[in-house]
């Protein structure tokens, strides 16, 4: 019965007036608050569960496409490997983040905008170009002044090869010259762990200085296209990675929200039965000293 | 060497996304709308200047001016 006494006191701030007049309908509302959370509780839980499953089907597709992704984006590197290219110093660098418009999947934006920052605090003059909304809104609002340029559409589907091209004759547009071209992704270490990194693309200066350079006989007129394609490649290879961890983030954050949400369900049932239960018994108790209280008259 | 799509104003890599294009378009019918999907790209960007993004561009209709642009000074 103490709890029964506690309760108007504690839920004292809505509606006291109601509850002071007639107190069982205290217990009566209380039930249907629990009840009605209850239930929306439920519906997040269903909604995190579906955008589980579709990110868990999404990921196999995005993991495949990464594989792939990966290896052509190597072997265009491998050319450079050889030739022992080293960036350029003295001039301008570009930085390329490979983010997505999408939310809703843990810490992954955030931790490439925070590395951005962190290379921002090495070098004050690093031009940024970002890809994607969620790092567009989070490094706009820090350092807007280096962001030359913002691409949004991205993290709909598998990136394609063409998504990469038209980025990259975009970017080959910039009125500057840049020494080279860095882009930021998140690597796919595991489905639990992602790192951002950083994979390179040179500039033709660059190319043109490295040592072994003479070994492959590239035509000065056929070096700019060199260039704009692997920057196509990298850029390619980055975007698939980066959806990959995405998608592979989004399910672990669902999983999480729709265990969460299970544990809340449990807790909640547990109060909602026992609040139940409570009311029940005061009624009866009601009941029965009426009762006993009319018999003795 | 001289590349005619070069005179013509167009990046190395817009010649290539137009020669697959060719490509996938000349599939038979069940690979042709499997592979026009790989081909899809519908980007916006916005050039940012001091601080302020400016405005909102589709990137394919905007490739496609400045290409048209290089190619009448390429002319000249």
């Amino acid at each position: 019965m103490l709890s029964r006494a506690v309760r108007p006191a504690l839920s004292a701030g809505n509606a006291a007036i109601a509850r002071t007049a007639v107190p069982q309908v205290a217990g009566y509302a209380t039930l249907r608050e629990i009840e009605s959370r209850l239930k929306s509780i439920r519906n997040i839980e269903k909604i995190t569960k579906t955008m589980k499953i579709v990110a868990s089907t999404k990921l196999t597709r995005a993991q495949r496409a990464m594989t792939d992704s990966r290896t052509y984006g190597q072997t265009s590197n491998q050319v450079f490997e050889e030739a022992e290219t080293k960036p350029l110093d003295e001039k301008k660098t570009l930085l390329v983040v490979a983010s997505s418009d999408k939310g809703l999947c843990g810490g992954i934006h955030s931790g490439l905008s925070r590395a951005t920052r962190r290379m921002l605090e090495k070098n004050e003059n690093l031009d940024i170009a970002v890809i994607g909304e969620k790092c567009k809104a989070q490094i706009g609002r820090s350092n807007p002044k280096n962001v030359v340029l913002s691409f949004q559409g991205v993290g709909k589907d598998v990136p394609t090869f063409a998504d990469a091209q038209a980025i990259a004759d975009q970017l080959v547009m910039l009125p500057e010259d840049y020494a080279s071209i860095h882009i930021l992704y998140n690597k796919f270490v595991n489905a639990q762990s992602y790192e951002p990194v950083t994979v390179e693309a040179y500039s033709e200066e660059a190319i043109t200085q490295s040592p072994n350079y003479a070994a492959f006989e590239i035509d000065d007129e056929v070096l700019p296209n060199l260039r704009e394609f692997t920057l196509a490649n990298a850029l390619y290879w980055a975007l698939a990675e980066g959806h990959a961890c995405e998608q592979s983030a989004r399910r672990n954050a669902m999983d999480n929200a729709s265990k969460n949400a299970g544990d809340m369900i449990g807790k909640f049932t547990i109060l909602y039965n026992r609040t139940r239960q409570s009311v029940i018994t005061g009624e009866l108790v009601e009941i029965i000293t009426g009762a006993t209280a009319s018999e003795e008259m | 060497m001289a590349f005619a799509w070069k005179a013509a104003g167009l990046s190395y890599n817009r010649y290539l996304a137009i020669a697959a294009r060719v490509v996938r378009r000349s599939l038979k019918e069940g690979p042709r709308l499997h592979a026009e999907r790989r081909g899809e790209m519908d980007l916006r960007f916005a050039k940012w200047q001091n601080g302020k993004q400016g405005e909102n561009m589709s990137l394919g209709a905007a490739n496609a001016d400045a290409m048209a642009e290089h190619a009448a000074q390429e002319a000249k």
